[in-house]
């Protein structure tokens, strides 16, 4: 079988492809001066976007063109516009945008530098997790770079073309990287995210037109322009076209990133890429896509990795961080760690996400410590219901909500057991610590 | 106005207001706790979740703060899944709120306590540790905070910035860990801190001035207006067991206060200490002493009548309604009608302060009345050999002291609330205080307030327009025209 | 630290917080935004950085006098994000990941070496004041696990020996 083709990882593994000589040299910027030479509109631009297929690589997996063309005409509405990078990769699992400004900075600033085209932003700013010290230093360094050639700032490539990027950091808030939460931050506000309707596009940062993407969203566009929307299409799926960076982590062999098509299934990507179920054991239960994506029973890890596939089965692409759980550990300590993770990162706003996140990591708390009771299991679906979906001003309280879901209706036998014994039955080598939970 | 459906009847609502002003002028009971009206919308509570339908799309639950009304829209605040949504919601609040009922001074008048008698579950379903926080955290003189109570509706930190304008309060720290906090700690400062107990929908901010001093449903409360300035704002005094006011609070008023009123008027409960005039006083060898009214009256007519008062001196306080009777009297004994006019008082804001603690400037302007100030007032009196002063605390605003000083050549006729300690006064008739009878004031910009008698005189005191116009009767035969 | 009367809108009597190195930073930071209020966070990262590793009341103090903001607002900002202190702790922070992935594979032997080795609680101090030692949320780097943040740098790949080797010289 040969090897799929890949494009998002390949400058990355050139030493010093951070710099700007490297980069160039291997194709950084081609996608820019294309659109600059030819003289392509900012129509043309996200028509091409919107014909690849390329979905947002940030959980939500929204059609990245689609939302380029939500701005609003520029004939009609000329007010200044903005968009926002949104860097603040928090989602537990999650460590692939994180390679691409560390390694390959120059290829999200072009990136940046085609959606400010095609949208008319004039300004970018780099919304970086406050945590990312090397990833903000390396695209930083990367900008400045740019800056001095001639690539950022006012009349790019010699055009009347203007971007500016600006490098802004959070400060350790997962709600941060909600698109309205970002904004608020950026404004230097508390994380508090905003109702929609309004959207960003028509009254984003400070009331103006906004657009947020992804990291690894945009890092995808300048291929997409310098080889073609149908060579996009020649990866992937139909529904989910293109390349997708998928981290593995937990109890593998091999841990990492790895750039494979959409549509592989989360099999192969475990035994070819990651080196299979460490220590000669078998799998449990595995997320997909990140913590919020919930837990999934190991018969179901033929499915393929695309949106359409998992949602199908219950579950949702999300950031595509598979975390793999082996047959020794415990699925209810795992939600008790991230129901913990939902309860600290609410942002206390709406009734149900604040109280409701803090119930179920006590619910979750008292289970795993054997104080759990019969009733807690339906309690748990009930008061998931009472969250999500819809209800809540945005999708954390759906985020924490999934995940309950889902290990009641895969794992309710593990729930029960830890009910019934009063405590963990698993005997594997991480129980070692049970303790208190919390 | 549009129309929209509104729990199966057609209404015209105003299309600049949320749903949720529909919902509520309409008769429809949706419960509220981040949205007031006086203040922005911020959807955060979710407890006012309605079904709406509109065109030919499918019914969805919504907040129906954040939702702007459509022509032909489709409300059912009854549909079951709002229900579900909103007692779902409710359950989340409840679940680290404390029973607190027993001992809060919000009971009978709480939100939450309102809605969860309406909608709420009889048991709770959790059976974890409520958070443990401040209790009785003093936020200054006027405002303590019990942060286990607190939903985090955050209307108090939005009064002080999009009201007072000047922020003071702030959620700090984030979700189920937040909290109500000032910066370091501080007092609240300014003028309009009492505002926040009024807007906190459950018993998290609290008056000091009211802790534990009634229960809401023992206060009789009538609507009336507030006597500290000339802003005249609307209000609802409380009277518990027909006695001591033990609460003044702001009335919605759109052309006066808005929802608001100042400290300085809150807190006036009570402005007299001591005791209070009887029906009638007269000056015997032991000074002022309790009489009969008749005779006062009497006494009091021949004196203006044989000596004509050099001033009919109103208080500021004086209605709309005294003012023309007592011009009417002035007129008869031949003398000017003035009025005390206080100095500024310094607080003068965009907000409601006028500056001018008087509340019927205006009113006793537009008679014909002329303002005084003390100072020209005690001037002209030594030229007089008898005066009228009329009105709750006139003997106070000229000045009881200088009063006194004066030596008994003039004479004085004093109406007043509060027995005065001045030797020139011959008799002295009880009137009510401004909560304890009825009238008009206008206020700074023209616009009448009406007092209310919330409780009953001193025994025997009848209405100031009474008084004044027993008077009036008293006076001799000569003076009564035709 | 010194003070410098730079252009700012009121000048406090008392002691100003920040530096004018600060100062001339903010400067240049407020002009990447249309309104000043948006350098915020990234300016109490600095002050962070440069003011004893916390933010004191008297710092949050003259940043709202910079910003044009009342105190309060410039509380209610900081006491959201986990990144900033409003306390005094130890020198060095250790910030160990205890979520999903990191928990997998053994972020609880690293996180009780490190308080054994520091001498400080979880969320709390070393008595002599070199750490401080607290649990974060994912970090980012679930692909390493498990691992901790030592004064913001990254060590991945934990064994429990490392902790040892990696913190025990440190002052």
């Amino acid at each position: 079988m040969s090897e799929p083709a890949t494009y998002l990882l390949e400058r990355s593994r050139i030493e010093s492809a951070h710099t700007m000589e490297v980069a160039r040299k291997h194709g950084a910027y081609r996608g820019i001066e294309k659109v600059l030479r030819e003289g392509w509109t900012p129509e043309q631009l996200i028509e091409e976007v919107k014909d690849s297929g390329l979905r947002g690589r940030g959980g939500a997996g929204f059609p990245t063109g689609l939302k380029w063309s939500f701005m609003p005409n520029r004939a009609k509405d000329p007010r200044k516009r903005y968009l926002a990078v949104n860097a603040d990769e928090s989602e537990p699992g999650t460590c692939k945008d994180r390679i691409l400004m560390e390694c390959d900075p120059h290829g999200l600033i072009e990136g940046i530098l085609l959606a400010a085209y095609a949208m008319g932003t004039e300004v970018a700013y780099v919304y970086v997790r406050g945590e990312y010290r090397l990833p903000y230093q390396r695209l930083s360094n990367a900008v400045d770079e740019a800056r001095a050639a001639g690539l950022v700032g006012q009349g790019i490539g010699g055009t009347d073309f203007a971007c500016e990027i600006w490098m802004h950091k959070g400060a350790g808030a997962y709600i941060c990287g909600e698109e309205t939460g970002l904004m608020e931050s950026l404004e230097g506000k508390r994380g508090h995210p905003r109702p929609k309707p309004p959207f960003p596009a028509g009254l984003g940062l400070w009331g103006q037109p906004t657009t947020v993407n992804n990291v690894e969203s945009l890092f995808n566009v300048p291929f997409i322009v310098d080889r073609g929307a149908h060579w996009f299409r020649t990866m992937g799926t139909e529904k989910s076209p293109g390349n997708i960076l998928v981290g593995v982590s937990g109890h593998i062999e091999k841990p990492g990133v790895f750039e494979v098509p959409l549509g592989m299934s989360a099999k192969q990507i475990l035994e070819e890429y990651a080196g299979g179920i460490w220590k000669g054991r078998a799998l449990k239960a595995w997320f997909p896509g990140g913590s919020s994506t919930g837990l999934l029973p190991a018969s179901m890890i033929d499915l393929p990795m695309d949106h359409d596939s998992l949602k199908e089965a219950g579950s949702m692409l999300g950031t595509a961080s598979m975390i793999m759980l082996d047959e020794t550990a415990c699925v209810v300590r795992a939600m008790e760690v991230i129901a913990r993770f939902y309860d600290h990162e609410s942002c206390g706003q709406c009734s149900q996400c604040r109280e409701g996140t803090e119930w179920l990591h006590q619910i979750f708390g008292r289970i795993e410590a054997g104080n759990g009771r019969q009733e807690d299991i339906e309690l748990l679906s009930s008061l998931a219901s009472g969250m999500a979906p819809g209800k809540t001003i945005c999708a954390l309280a759906d985020a924490a909500a999934i995940p309950t879901h889902a290990v009641v209706r895969h794992f309710r036998t593990d729930l029960e057991e830890h009910v019934r014994l009063g405590g963990c039955p698993s005997a594997g080598a991480t129980q070692e610590t049970v303790g208190a939970a919390g | 106005m549009i129309e929209i459906t509104i729990d199966g009847r057609k209404v015209e609502v105003d299309p600049k207001q949320p749903l949720v002003r529909a919902c509520h002028e309409h008769a429809s009971d949706v419960p509220t706790y981040c949205y007031h009206p006086g203040l922005s919308p911020v959807g955060s509570c979710r407890i006012c979740q309605v079904e709406v339908q509109q065109g030919n799309g499918p019914p969805r639950v919504v907040v129906a703060c954040r939702t702007p009304v459509a022509e032909g829209m489709v409300v059912n605040t009854q549909a079951p899944g709002a229900c579900d949504a909103r007692r779902e919601c409710l359950e989340f609040l409840l679940k680290n709120h404390p029973l607190d009922c027993p001992i809060c001074d919000k009971a009978g008048e709480c939100d939450l306590q309102d809605y969860s008698f309406a909608e709420g579950q009889t048991e709770g379903r959790s059976v974890e540790p409520r958070r443990k926080l401040e209790k009785r955290k003093s936020l200054g003189d006027v405002i303590v905070l019990d942060q286990e109570r607190c939903i985090l509706c955050s209307r108090c930190v939005r009064f002080f910035e999009e009201v007072t304008e000047k922020p003071q309060l702030t959620v700090s720290d984030m979700g189920a860990r937040s909290v109500i906090s000032t910066f370091a700690d501080r007092p609240l400062q300014g003028n309009y801190q009492g505002n926040v107990a009024d807007i906190c929908p459950v018993g998290a901010l609290t008056l000091k001035e009211f802790r534990f001093q009634a229960r809401v449903w023992n206060l009789r409360k009538s609507f009336s207006t507030c006597g500290e300035c000339s802003r005249g704002c609307a209000i609802t005094v409380e009277v518990l067991r027909g006695k001591d006011v033990k609460r003044v609070r702001p009335r919605y008023s759109p052309e006066v206060n808005q929802w608001w009123m100042c400290d300085t008027g809150r807190f006036a409960l009570e402005p007299y200490e001591g005791e209070r005039a009887p029906a009638a006083l007269m000056r015997g060898n032991e000074g002022l002493v309790a009489g009969d009214p008749v005779q006062a009256t009497a006494l009091a007519a021949q004196l203006v009548s044989l000596h004509a008062p050099g001033a009919v001196i109103a208080s500021p306080w004086v209605t709309v309604e005294e003012g023309e009777l007592l011009l009417d009297f002035a007129r008869r004994v031949g003398a000017p009608a003035w009025f005390v006019s206080p100095a500024a008082n310094g607080l003068k804001d965009d907000l409601l302060h006028t500056g001018d603690p008087c509340p019927n400037r205006r009113g006793l302007l537009e008679l014909g009345f002329e303002a005084r100030t003390a100072a020209e007032i005690l001037t002209a009196l030594p030229d007089m050999d008898t005066a009228v002063l009329v009105g709750e605390r006139v003997v106070e605003l000229i000045g009881e002291a200088d009063l006194d000083a004066l030596s008994s050549a003039v004479r004085l006729v004093a109406l007043e609330a509060r027995p005065p300690q001045v030797q020139g006064i011959v008799a002295c008739l009880g009137v009510p205080s401004a909560v304890e009878r009825v009238g008009t004031w206008v206020n700074v910009d023209g616009h009448r307030g009406t007092i209310a008698a919330s409780r009953a005189a001193a025994l025997g005191v009848p209405p100031t327009t009474q008084t004044i116009q027993n008077l009036i009767d008293a006076l001799a035969p000569a003076e009564v025209e035709a | 630290m010194d003070e410098v009367q730079e252009q700012v809108p009121e000048q406090d009597e008392h002691k100003d917080a920040l530096t004018a190195d600060l100062r001339a930073e903010f400067d240049e930071l407020v002009g990447h935004y249309p309104e000043r209020r948006a350098a915020l966070i990234p300016a109490l990262h600095r002050c962070q950085e440069e003011l004893g590793g916390w933010l004191s009341p008297d710092v949050l103090e003259a940043c709202a006098g910079y910003f044009g903001m009342e105190p309060v607002e410039v509380f209610g900002v900081a006491s959201f994000y986990p990144m900033f202190y409003l306390y005094p702790r130890g020198r060095h922070e250790i910030g160990v990941c205890h979520n999903v992935s990191c928990d997998l594979r053994g972020a609880r032997e690293i996180l009780a070496r490190v308080c054994e080795v520091t001498g400080a609680q979880v969320g709390g101090s070393s008595e002599d004041g070199r750490f401080a030692v607290k649990t974060v949320e994912c970090q980012g780097a679930c692909t390493a696990a498990p691992m901790f943040a030592l004064d913001g740098a990254y060590h991945e790949n934990l064994e429990v020996a490392d902790v040892e080797r990696i913190l025990g010289g440190l002052q």
